[in-house]
């Protein structure tokens, strides 16, 4: 174990590679900071292609995500937003889920191999986000629509009526559920974090839609879990020595401005644009990993497509990536900006009144 | 300072003019600019109406004019009572002394203010200085005046001050805005040491790696480490943003209450007799 580490390649640090790293942890730790999740799809790429090492770029990106949630988790508790029981209970079911995660990879690993993995992997992307993420998307315009007023689901509003012990108050979602139906939600988050590294894409509708939390408390408490996951993780990946401490604080150095930044735009916004913003970049993650599946269907000689085409595609499929989380992050700042504009302009027509 | 209640329709002469060059007089050279009408019915006026009144005059550009009235000892034919006269004079002399700490706070603020004194019912009071004063807009009343005790018809529009909670918010104003220049040092302060911090690691960086990567019990030297910056950097870019005036907005969600169970009676034996 202990001379893992020393077979690893460390890449050397040019001025780009550091400003690449810095913006992306700002983007990713804005995004995460208002949703709960995300950054890590498109970090772990975008270290892999400055030439790091996939296992370097997962542990290093973990080592970020443990102590970026934790000051997230922090700020958002303080505004009376996270759900630290609800987050402890997913944790530890997500741990389980995670577990079965990665033998599930394994297995699919020894019997494919690597173009049959990555072709899971994609897949298993594509059909969630589209799935998962569409709903999302479709529930945020349904409550834009009827004047941002957020309702609890059908299925959250049944399953909590089904007394089955033993039951479990989460006081500041203000959900009494049996614990039976969050384990699978939590359980869901860690199989998705062991597949796609994105575990809040199934956490934070899971804690909406199925256990009835608000989006406010769902992505705030997804930080808790994502805190838990990623601190055991970072052990894991430490223990080995991949973690490359250089490329972890650069990535947290402007993360934590950045996840910062989103807690507080969670504060100016409609409880509904948690939903806008998370289905929006789910919807587009879609687009890019499905770009990315021809490839693994050619080299799994499932079907034809020139390496020209693939080479296009992978591109595109990162350049999608980027947007997705542009984009996630301009709509949160769009929203900060135009929240706090009104703001003002209240405040002011206030004082004119008297 | 002189009593007022005496001396209707002398116009600018009501008011007081002698607080003894603690900026409190207004220069009457200077053109007539609207003002704001601050009402107590105590010889000192509480920190949230003079706080709030302070904050509207800056962002109008009004002055402020305020009146302690007691209307106790503006009893009808007590007048000339030497006891009446007394307790008039001690009440003056008290509502000048502590008008003056917050005058000179005003005037370094750039308001003009001006105090005056008045022995009559609010109502009564306020349409006199109305009459004697020119270009009062509106009137904030003080904490202890009840809507019902302002009755009679006043030309103004009259504001009051809801007790407690109009005095947090305009302190924390005024504090906020004292504690800036210790917000700005702790931010440069945390500012520094996370760049001392990121330069120990970068400029050691062939060290910290061979350690680092090492694995075993050497597993805990990137989670210290990580977690060190996260608190440095981390309070560094909140206080950085804070700075910057990018902070949560009031509307958070509350946090819920805890459900307390319900108290239950605890069933007791009870004797009865039957005699």
């Amino acid at each position: 174990m202990h001379d893992v580490g020393t077979s690893v390649q460390f890449i050397d640090l040019t001025l780009m590679s550091i400003l690449f790293l810095f913006v992306v942890g700002f983007i990713g730790g804005l995004v995460s900071g208002f949703i709960g999740s995300g950054g890590a799809f498109v970090l772990t790429p975008g270290m892999m292609s400055l030439g790091v090492p996939g296992t370097v770029a997962v542990a290093s990106n973990m080592c970020h995500k443990f102590p970026k949630a934790m000051v997230g988790a922090y700020k958002r508790w303080k505004y009376g937003q996270v759900d630290l029981k609800l987050g402890l209970v997913m944790a530890a079911s997500a741990g389980v889920g995670v577990w079965i995660g990665i033998q599930l990879q394994e297995w699919v690993l020894a019997k494919w191999g690597q173009a049959g993995s990555n072709l899971y992997v994609s897949l298993s992307f594509v059909i969630i986000l589209v799935v998962v993420g569409g709903y999302v998307f479709f529930d945020a315009w349904k409550t834009s629509r009827s004047g941002g007023e957020e309702k609890v689901s059908p299925l959250a509003t049944w399953l909590q009526s089904i007394n089955l012990p033993p039951m479990i108050y989460f006081k500041t979602a203000n959900v009494r559920i049996s614990v039976w139906f969050t384990i699978p939600v939590g359980f869901a988050t860690g199989m998705l974090a062991a597949t796609i590294a994105v575990g809040g894409f199934i956490g934070v509708p899971g804690m909406i839609y199925v256990v009835g939390a608000g989006g406010l408390v769902s992505s705030a408490t997804e930080l808790v879990v994502a805190f838990v996951m990623g601190f055991f993780g970072t052990i894991k990946w430490a223990m080995h020595g991949q973690v490359d401490i250089r490329l972890t604080l650069l990535i947290l150095a402007g993360s934590l401005f950045g996840v910062q930044l989103g807690a507080i735009g969670t504060t100016y916004v409609k409880e509904h644009m948690i939903k806008v913003v998370m289905g929006s970049i789910m919807l587009i993650v879609a687009v890019s990993r499905g770009l990315a599946v021809p490839r693994y269907l050619t080299e799994l000689k499932l079907i034809s497509v020139g390496e020209t085409t693939l080479s296009i595609m992978g591109t595109a499929s990162f350049i999608i990536m980027c947007f997705a989380l542009s984009f996630g992050a301009l709509i949160i700042l769009g929203a900060m900006w135009k929240a706090k504009r009104a703001e003002t302009a209240a405040k002011k027509a206030g004082f004119a009144s008297i | 300072m002189k009593n007022f209640s005496d001396q209707k329709g002398k116009g600018r002469k009501a008011v007081d003019e002698s607080s003894g060059g603690s900026g409190t007089t207004s220069n009457h050279s200077q053109e007539v600019k609207r003002k704001i009408l601050v009402v107590g019915k105590d010889y000192a006026f509480s920190n949230g109406v003079v706080d709030y009144a302070a904050n509207l005059s800056q962002r109008l550009g009004y002055d402020i004019i305020a009146m302690s009235v007691n209307p106790a000892l503006g009893t009808s034919g007590k007048f000339f009572s030497p006891y009446n006269q007394h307790l008039r004079g001690k009440f003056t002399q008290r509502a000048q002394e502590a008008w003056v700490p917050v005058a000179t706070e005003l005037a370094s603020q750039g308001i003009r203010s001006e105090h005056v004194v008045k022995f009559e019912g609010l109502a009564g009071a306020i349409k006199d200085l109305n009459h004697e004063v020119k270009r009062i807009d509106f009137v904030i009343t003080d904490q202890g005046i009840k809507d019902q005790e302002i009755t009679g018809e006043i030309p103004l529009p009259v504001f009051s001050i809801s007790g407690y909670q109009g005095e947090k918010g305009m302190a924390q104003e005024h504090h906020e805005t004292a504690n800036r220049g210790k917000l700005i040092t702790r931010t440069i302060g945390l500012g520094v040491a996370s760049v001392a911090l990121y330069a120990a690691v970068f400029t050691n960086s062939g060290t910290v790696m061979k350690y680092f990567t090492k694995g075993g019990i050497f597993t805990a030297l990137p989670i210290i480490t990580v977690l060190a910056f996260s608190f440095v950097h981390g309070a560094f870019a909140s206080n950085l943003w804070s700075v910057l005036g990018i902070e949560a907005t009031k509307k958070v969600q509350p946090r819920v209450a805890p459900k307390r169970p319900a108290q239950r009676k605890r069933p007791r034996p009870q004797l009865h007799l039957n005699a």
